[in-house]
This record gives C-alpha cells, structure tokens and sequence, in this order.
C-alpha cells in the first residue's frame, strides 16, 4: 500500500523539469493531498533539536506532528507524504510505531502515508524541488509544517481556491492566514517576525510581502509602485498569523523548479513570485480566517504561546482532554486542570491549570501552576512549578523552584534547586542539589555540544552530582563581545523575550554587511544561528531582507540577491579549485551572472570582495592549512593566474580614487560576514590584504587612504574595529606618501 | 453554505457511507475521531452509534451470545470514553446489548420449547411489572383528541412501550416456524444476527422518526395566544415549533446566545423565524442575558434535552437551565422536549456537566487583550434538577416525572444499566 523510499542526491537533479502530465490530473480531483514539511532547517529549538526532531518535540503532552496528522485528518486529507531532513529515522520510527498513522495499519484516517527523504537538501525549497521531479501530487495539495497546530476547516478555503483556479488557470497558490486583531497579540509577539501582507481589498490577492521584526529601526515598508496601478484598493495587513498552510497547485511546484536559490518558502519564494507577477503573472491569494485556531510552533515563544493556547482551550478540540491521541486519558478537573488517570496528586497540592500525564506522582506541599507535565514524573515535596513545561520521566527532588522553564525527558533537578525564568534544560541533564542557577545569561543546559559529541560536565554550573553544560552555539564561540545587537533571530530562541534593554533605535542595521550575509551557504541549518551575545558577524538574514526591501529599489532586490549568491559561490568555488585552472572561466560566467541579472557595479564590487574575503578567510582556518593572514592574503590573491587582473578590471573597475576606495570599504564589509572569525584576526587579515593588493598594484595609496578617511569605515563598532587593525598600514602608507613627497621636492 | 461536493471534511454521512466497504476496525476508528473531534455532536451521535454497533453485529466474529454481548460492550465502552460528553452513546449501547439479550433468550426459549412462546411475555418484562397499569394514560393532563395524528401515537406508544416484547410477538412465531428445535447451533446464530440486525435497525428508525412524533405533539401542547419561549432551539425543538404554527396562532421567544457574531450582522435562527413567519406566527429573537425580564409575559418554555437521567433531570444547552428556573420561579410551564432514546438509566454526573468547550466560542481569539487578560470558560452543558421541569414530551407522548422510570425499565436491562460510563471519578 504505501512504500517507503529513501532516495539520494535530490538536491543536484534540482533544476530537471518534470514533464507536465495532463489529463490524468480530473480523475483524481477529488482525493486530497498533502505535503508535511517535517524538518524547518532551524535551530531554533537547540538545545533540545539535537536529540529529538523539532515535530517530534511534546506539546501538551503530545508529539507536535500529532496535531498536525489530525488536523489533516480532520479535513479530508487522503494522502500524506512527509519530508524528512534531520532525524528522519527518528520520525519514521514513531509514526511507524503509532497505531494509528502507521500507512499500514487499518485504522489510519489515510489512503496513503509515504516518507521522502532527501539526503542532501538543505532548505524547503531543495524539498519542493525534489517534490516537482517526482510528480506525486497530482492535483491541488496541502503544504503545511510539521509543526502546525490547528482547528480549522479547510473546506471553504478549498473550494475558493478551486474556483479562483478554475477561474484563472493562473491563480496558483492560497495561503491560509489567521488574523489576530489590531491589538497587541501574545502569538504576534512570541512570532517575533511579523509578515505584512499587501493585500487586494476585494480579490484577497497577495501583491507584495514583506516581514518586519520589532528590532527593526523603523516600521516604514515600501510598497512597490506598481501596487497602486494593478490594484487601487489594497490594504497592507500586519496583524495576520502565517501558520504555514498553504493550498497549492503543481504550478507552484514548477515555479520552485524554475528558482533553485528559493530556500524558504515566504521569504524567498512568495516574495520573488509576487516581485516576477509581470513576467510569470502568477496570482498568490490568501484566505484569512477569523474563527478558529492556526499556529505553527515555530520556535520557542510560539512553543510556549500555543501550549498556554491548548490549556485556555483556545485550540479546541485539540485540548489534553480531548484524547485525540491513541492511549490518553485525560480528564478535566473542576479547577480546570487535566489529569491522566493514574497521575497521583497527594493532599495538599495545589495544582491550578495545568496538565499531568499518566505515572506522575505529585508529593505534599507542591504548588504546580499553568504548567504542562509529561508522564512517569516525580515531583518531590514542597515544590514550586509555575508557567513550565517539564517533559517526560523528569524527577524533581524536594524545595526546588522552577520558573517558566523546559525541562526536557529525563531531567534531574536536586534538593533546593533553583531554575530561573527561561532555563531550558535538555535531555538527561541533571542539576546537584543546592543548585542556583543563574538568570544571565539564560540557562541552557545540554549533555550535548553543537556537533553531538558529549559535553564534559560544568561542576560549577550544574552543582555537585550533575550533568550537562551550557550549551554554546557554534558561533558565538569566538566572541563574547558585549555587542548586543538587534536580532530578532535571538528572540526566536529564547522561551520569551522582553524587549527591554534593547537598544532599538540602533542604526546597524546596514544593507550592505547584512547582505553579505545572504548566501552563508556553508551552514547546514539555514536560518542564521546566534548566540546570547550576537554580534555583527552574526546578524541575520531577517535585517537584510527587511532593510532590501524598504531601503533598496525593491524590484531589484531579488535579483540582485539572486546575483549576489551564485556569483560569490562561482568565484570561491573558482578560487579553491587546483593551482593551474584557469581564472578566465570563472570570469566568463561571472560576467555572464552580471549580464543575466542586470547587476549594477555596485554589486559586482561586492561579490568580488565577499568572494575573496571569503576565501582568504577561509585559509586561516586550521583544515585549509592555517595560514598567517599575510600568507592566506597572498594565497587568496595571486595563487590564480588572472585574478588579480580580474579584481583590478571588473572589482574596482578602473584607476578612480574613488572605486579603488569603495572596494576597500566592500573588503571590509565582506570581513565582517565571515563567520567564526574573531574581529581582531579579521581586522589583520584585512590589513594583510590591502597591503598585498597595494602592492600588487590594484589599490592605490590614494584609494586606501580615502577609505581609511570615509566616515562609512567606522560607522559602527565592528567595522571600527576592523578598522583600527589597518592604522600600521595606513602610517606606513601616509609615511610613504611624505617620503616619496619629500623625493619629488628634493628633487 | 451548499455542501458542495467538494468538501474534504469527514462528516457522519460519508463515514455511514463508507461502513459498508470498511473494515470494521478503521470504521469505529474514525467514527472515535468524528467525537473526539466533535465532528458528529449532539443527536446525530445516536444514529451514528446505531451504525456502528450494527456493523459489530454484521461483521465481528461471534459464535455465541456472550461473544456478542462482548464484542458490543467493548466496542460501545470505547466509544463511550471518546466521547464522554455524550451520554446519548451509552443509551444506544444499552438499548442494543438489551435487543441482544432479548433475542438471545427468545431463541433459547424457542429452542426449549416452542409452545411457550407466549409465557415469554411477562418473563420478558422487566420487573416492574406494577406499573402496567399506569400505561394506558400516557398523556394524563387531557383526554387525548381524536385526531388521526393521535391516533397514530397511540398505536405508536403502544408498541414503543413494549418495543422489545412486541418484537417477541412479531418475531417468535417466525423463528420458531422457520427453525425446528434440532437446528444446529451455527444457523440459530445467523437468525439470532439477522433479528438482532433488523432490531437495531428499528432502533434507528426510533430515533430519526423521534422528532417528528415529538413534533405531532405539539399543537396539545401549545394552544392559540401561547407566549412559548424556546432556549437556542434544537433540532427536535424547531420541528416542533413549526408543527405548532401550522396549527395554532402563537408567540415564539427565541433566544439565542449573546455575543457571537453579532458584528457579522447574521440574523440567529433565520430558517427557523422564515418558516415560524411563514406561518404567521410572531417571532422574537432575545438575548440570552436579556431573558429574565421576558419571562413574565411567557406562558411556556420549551428545552430540547440532550438526556433524561433517570432521577428526570436534564442535560441541556448551557444557559437553558437558567431559562428553566426563572420559569420555574414564576411558575410557568417548562416542558422538555426528548426522544426516549435520550432517556439515561444513570444518575447525573457532574463530570459531564463539567465539560468545557471552545473559548472562542465567546471570546475572539483575534482580541490579544483579551487573550491574555481573561480566562474564559465555556460551560457547554446545563444540567437541569427534575423539580424545575414539569412535562417530558416523549415520542411515546407527554410523560410526568414519575413515569420515567417505567420508560427506562422498558428500554434498559438492569444488566446493562451499570455498563460504565464514566471510568472512575476525579479526586
């Protein structure tokens, strides 16, 4: 009935257009599919994502992706195929192991459940590619995320869509959106990027999106012009929910195909088909809904915001006692909290709102607030539990206190313990009695490092006896920096933030160094990644995308991004290749990227200085040989025959002053993106680089020297720092300069 | 609004519809998901039940009735615990395993002796047999018109109070024609499936004919220049009233609930006050909080049960029971309307009177203030004490209180009254 399949190299075979199939199309119109994107490429669950898949992660008590297979369910859906990138065993395993979804079993609500993996996919977008080769999905299809919890009935949704189709064979696509009033909304803050929708007042058209965040320095949005001529009554909408549910037709597989830099599937993808309506004049609508209950949990503040939703009945049905999963058996309580038989409450608990899973024992004296518990968990006495989620067969010993915290499976929490608001402790960590952990910086406590190899224990975090250390991500490693800079990606990974303390009239948020960061391709996850002390180098993507579409012409944005990346890639790519390649092709098809895109020379100076940047920074890293920065300068510049002719000719573009200055300034901006390079390395590689590229006669002293007076050079503390490295360099320069002077006087 | 063919949505007609090519398993499966999703509520969970339990009795494997009891019992418990909020479920259960032990027994005593068929009557009958003669006088306020509609009840009633016994009268002389007392016992099992098959089958009938035999009660109940007052009107309860208006010349006060979609300018109850008006009957829609101050012009006030327990108390639409004891303090008549396959031989049980529905049934959840600053609780169900409800117009005809328990000694087996309901109690 169903098979299951694990196929390789989908990525590559990206750009293979699948023959479209007719006819075979109207008989199967009336079975619904759908597709369940069951990985996010994010880390916005790390800590606990590295052991547990992000849909497999509790909500209430239930794995996420129960709710999302139910909310299928509930609509009709027949067949279901599930996208698995991390974890995928994982996941295969626990749907095989459930009764009910299991394809084979008799009792699944479907026709058909097939898994795809693709080994090597690294976005959404290599997914849906993927998707498009195989030409599974016949007719319109449900996308949805794994991690969608929702009440909704499709129907109505459904068939607008068709009508609008059969209408205009171009209306392609319908997003099922959620609006959530004009005031302040809890799940609007705990989403931390809010989408704008511009919307035609009277179709429900989509015309252009856009996504703003609260560390923005501003909330202006640049609605394209054309917006008012194809439509004169639009409304620009922010107060909507996007959880991710979209109605598509295979066309919008196709219009992946077509793009194969779209990695995510609003900001890359239904933003560059809105900016290409006058070529492919594909029409995107939304549906929004005003009744009923759609989110995704798509990070830690939606995790926390949906599962306070779940036990205020905001999601109903989908309420612990519902029991809508095979085996629960909850019952609500008059104080209206929900107990699983056999959870035991001894006398003199107060338990207010919350959920307790089956084999739980609750000991005298505790009070147990809004708090979800999983099951098998044993709760000492006389202790305080507010505002938590504590997972399965987590033991806490007596007189401790946790605040509005995670405590995944198999957590120990010793005698007098402390976790303080926000703490997230992963699987199997184990807190010593008489532990305090502290409030700053957040807890993150994980048995495990970024790359899965175990922690060696911080005694002196986690108290005598216990296990884990905090968790550090992998970049923010190098700096601890007090740079706190706007990043709304750090929100994302936090339980709950407060935007106190923020500094959010900060101007950083520059179009240029941000986009540097746009193609940080060499990431598995895709979504940038930042620790507690974000710094520049690590500034996410999200800026860049709200700053390009508000600050730049926004037409141009999406090309110039899609420029910006290929050419970047094509030149490293070029760089690393063997010692007697030829440059000159690399050139010829960075020249044809430009003719293609229309790219302005301001973008090509760019993505030369990222693309040499980046490689000489790659060099100084330890498996590519470790080089001193003036050795990996040199390398970078001249191991190519061509290259540095290329960079005089097409990167600065002439003998100007001027040029030779803003390429500098590029230089130093594309330092500033690199990843895992701490400012006072980059500071000498840039250094290093400029000296060479002076004497290899691609920069001036003039040129350096105007660069080194440019306020643009020191506009914010990274770039200041970077800076302050060149000060030997430039003396040195101006020293030159007064000799050579004083030469010509003499003289 | 049109159920278009397009629908996705699972819904109890397209799981009636797939019953036959399922497999039994993925059909009760689903139908515990159409509960748990409150996707099939309210009435149409007791034809649903009905389905199901016929496809147990077609399709599971039994060779003896204790199997079958068996197979049903389980079968029904599971259903039972989906869907705890529906007590409805648990009275078809009930009703079956009865219809079971009925057959079960009939063939036994068929197989025994086929002279005694006759004696079986007062074998069969429950043990209350003391109140036989409070039978005759189902309606005890007035002498019952002589109208066709009535005449109809009666006969009905008649055979509604001794459903199962008349199912023996009619049954018994076939089977025990038809089969010799040698047969062999597989083919006393197929007819004892078929019977049990056609018994159910009658149960269903019972319940979709419930509202209409209800309904044709109606104009005793309601005379000219009644002010009747009718609590968010139910299925059973809007038939009822336009039966009424076809007949008599009245005042409906409908109330509905008060704050949803009243920005979505929807007139409440639009079908229903088209067809009241249509037949010139006045209409006035109230909101629920607005309905004390009405009740003194109000003669009568009609509730559609959800369930009759057994002490005569009612399960009801959440905020009827507020109707119910204004009209009690002012001593107007309250008269709950119920077919007899609500009755519940249970007391009441304040787990289910606890259920708790969606919040945004009254709160949007679009309103963030709101979200964050309310905690809202959704009372779905009402109960209602026996004292504040003065008539229960059954399909069998206008009963009292102290009828009741003649009713559910007809339809229930003291065996399987204690069939579990609500597995253990909290705290």
């Amino acid at each position: 009935m169903a098979t299951k399949q694990g196929v390789k190299g989908g990525a590559a075979a990206g750009k293979a257009k699948k023959a479209p199939k007719a006819g075979a199309d109207d008989k199967r119109e009336d079975v619904l599919q759908a597709v369940v994107l069951a990985d996010s490429f994010q880390d916005r669950f790390l800590p606990f994502t590295l052991e547990r898949p992000r849909c497999l992660l509790p909500l209430a008590g239930v794995p996420v992706i129960e709710h999302t297979l139910e909310f299928l369910a509930s609509n009709g859906v027949q067949e279901v195929f599930i996208y698995c990138g991390a974890h995928s065993e994982e996941i295969e395993t626990y749907i095989y192991d459930s009764k009910r979804w299991n394809p084979n079993s008799a009792i699944s609500p479907f026709s058909s459940l097939e898994f795809i993996r693709v080994s090597d996919a690294t976005s959404i977008g290599d997914f849906l590619r993927d998707l498009d080769k195989r030409g599974l999905v016949s007719g319109d299809f449900l996308l949805v995320h794994g991690d969608l919890v929702a009440n909704v009935p499709l129907d109505d949704a459904l068939a607008k869509h068709r009508a609008r189709r059969e209408a205009n064979r171009d209306a392609c696509m319908t997003m099922v959106l959620r609006s959530l009033g004009a005031e302040r909304h809890r799940a609007e803050e705990a989403s931390v990027i809010k989408p704008v929708f511009v919307v035609d007042s009277a179709t429900g058209r989509c015309l252009q999106y856009d996504e703003i965040h609260p560390l923005q320095k501003g909330d202006n949005l640049m609605v394209d012009p054309s917006v008012f001529q194809e439509c004169p009554d639009f409304a620009v909408r922010a107060d909507l929910l996007d959880c991710g549910i979209d109605i598509c037709t295979p066309e919008v597989l196709a219009l992946w195909s077509e793009s194969f830099d779209y990695e995510l599937p609003r900001r890359n993808f239904l933003h560059g088909v809105l900016k290409d309506f006058e070529l492919n004049g594909k029409m995107i609508y939304t549906e929004v809904i005003d009744g009923g209950y759609a989110a995704r949990a798509s990070n830690l503040a939606m995790y926390d915001c949906i599962s306070r939703d779940m036990m205020e009945r905001w999601t109903f049905p989908y309420v612990p006692d519902s029991n809508l999963v095979h085996g629960q058996t909850f019952r609500r309580t008059k104080e209206g909290s929900c107990l699983e038989d056999n959870a035991i409450v001894e006398r003199g608990v107060h338990i207010t709102k919350s959920v307790i899973g089956a084999g739980s024992t609750v000991n005298t004296g505790t009070s147990v607030s809004k708090t979800i518990i999983g099951r098998r968990c044993r709760i000492g006495k006389n202790v305080k539990i507010t505002n938590s989620y504590i997972w399965d067969d987590v033991v806490i010993e007596d007189n401790s206190t946790i605040t509005r915290s995670i405590l995944a499976s198999h957590v120990a929490v010793g005698n007098g313990c402390r976790i303080p608001e926000g703490s997230l402790l992963s699987f199997g960590v184990r807190i010593g009695d008489d532990t305090q952990l502290r409030k700053a910086p957040t807890p993150r406590i994980s048995r495990l490092r970024h790359d899965r190899t175990a922690a060696s224990t911080d005694d002196f975090l986690v108290g005598p006896g216990g296990k884990g250390a905090m968790y550090q991500d992998p970049e923010d490693d190098d700096d601890q920096d007090s740079d706190t800079d706007a990043n709304p990606a750090l929100l994302m990974k936090t339980l709950f933030y407060s935007l106190e303390g923020m500094d959010l009239s900060q101007s950083s948020i520059s179009t240029l160094a941000s986009d540097d960061e746009y193609d940080d391709d060499d990431d598995d996850t895709f979504a940038p990644t930042l620790g507690a002390d974000g710094t520049m180098a690590t500034r996410n993507r999200l800026s860049s995308f709200a700053s390009l579409a508000s600050d730049d012409s926004a037409a141009h944005a999406s090309s110039v991004d899609a420029f910006h990346g290929d050419a970047v890639h094509g030149l490293v790519d070029a760089l690393r290749a063997d010692e007697n390649e030829d440059f000159d092709s690399a050139k010829l098809e960075f020249m044809g990227l430009r003719l293609a895109n229309d790219a302005s020379d301001n973008s090509m100076r760019r993505a030369i200085a990222v693309a040499f940047v980046r490689r000489a920074a790659e060099l100084l890293k330890p498996e590519h040989g470790g080089l001193e920065p003036t050795k990996a300068a040199e390398r970078a510049l001249t191991s190519k025959k061509g290259a540095v002719k290329f960079i005089k000719e097409v990167g600065v573009g002439g003998d100007k002053t001027n040029l030779q200055m803003e390429f500098a300034l590029a230089m130093q901006k594309a330092l500033l993106g690199v990843k895992g390079l701490e400012s006072a390395r980059a500071g000498a590689l840039l250094a290093a680089m400029l000296q060479q590229m002076y004497s290899l006669d691609v920069l001036e002293e003039d040129g350096i020297l105007a660069w080194w007076r440019d306020k643009r050079a020191s506009e914010n503390e990274g770039l200041t720092k970077l800076r302050e490295k060149c000060k030997v360099l430039v003396e040195w320069l101006e020293n030159a300069d007064e000799e050579e002077s004083d030469d010509d006087d003499s003289d | 609004m049109a159920p278009s063919r397009t629908g996705h949505a699972p819904t109890m007609e397209k799981l009636v519809k797939s019953l036959k090519g399922q497999l039994l398993e993925a059909s009760i499966d689903s139908y515990i998901h159409l509960l748990k999703r409150r996707q099939v509520t309210g009435d149409d969970c007791a034809e649903a039940t009905a389905h199901i339990l016929r496809q147990v009795v077609a399709k599971s494997k039994w060779s003896d009735v204790d199997q079958l009891l068996n197979a049903v019992q389980s079968v029904g418990s599971r259903l039972v615990q989906a869907a705890p909020q529906e007590p409805v479920i648990g009275n078809i259960v009930r009703r079956v395993m009865g219809l079971i032990r009925d057959e079960a027994s009939e063939e036994r005593n068929a197989d025994e002796t086929m002279s005694e068929s006759i004696s079986e009557l007062p074998a069969l009958a429950p043990p209350t047999t003391a109140v036989h003669p409070a039978r005759p006088q189902p309606t005890p306020f007035r002498p019952p018109p002589l109208s066709s509609v009535t005449s109809f009840h009666v006969s009905r009633s008649k055979s509604m109070f001794n459903l199962l016994s008349v199912a023996d009268t009619m049954h018994s002389p076939q089977t025990g024609a038809s089969t010799p007392m040698s047969q062999a016992q597989p083919t006393s099992m197929n007819s004892l499936r078929s019977e049990v098959l056609d018994g159910i089958e009658e149960i269903m009938d019972e319940i979709s004919q419930a509202d209409d035999q209800i309904a044709s009660f109606a104009e005793i109940q309601i005379n000219p220049t009644d002010n009747v007052l009718a609590y968010l009107p139910s299925r059973t309860v809007e038939r009822f009233l336009i039966k009424a208006a076809a007949k008599r010349k009245y005042t409906v006060f409908l109330v509905s609930l008060d704050p949803p979609n009243t920005h979505s300018g929807e007139v409440p109850f639009a079908a229903l006050r088209k067809k009241l008006n249509s037949y010139g009957v006045k209409t006035i829609i109230l909101a629920s909080n607005g309905l004390m101050a009405y009740m003194s012009r109000v003669n009568k006030v009609v509730i559609g049960a959800k369930v009759v327990y057994q002490n005569g108390g009612l399960l009801v639409e959440s905020g009827a029971s507020v109707a119910a004891q204004a009209a009690h303090a002012l001593s107007r008549q309250v008269i709950a309307l119920g077919g007899v396959y609500k009755f519940c031989p249970e007391d009441p049980s304040d787990n289910i009177a606890g259920e708790k529905g969606a919040s945004s049934t009254y709160v949007s959840y679009s309103d963030g203030l709101k979200v964050d600053a309310l905690e809202v609780e959704n009372t779905v169900v009402d109960y209602v004490p026996p004292e504040l409800v003065d008539v229960y117009l059954t399909n069998l005809g206008p009963q009292t209180r102290h009828h009741l328990a003649t009713i559910m000694a007809d339809h229930y087996k003291p065996e399987d009254v204690g069939f579990s309901l609500h597995p253990g109690e909290l705290y």
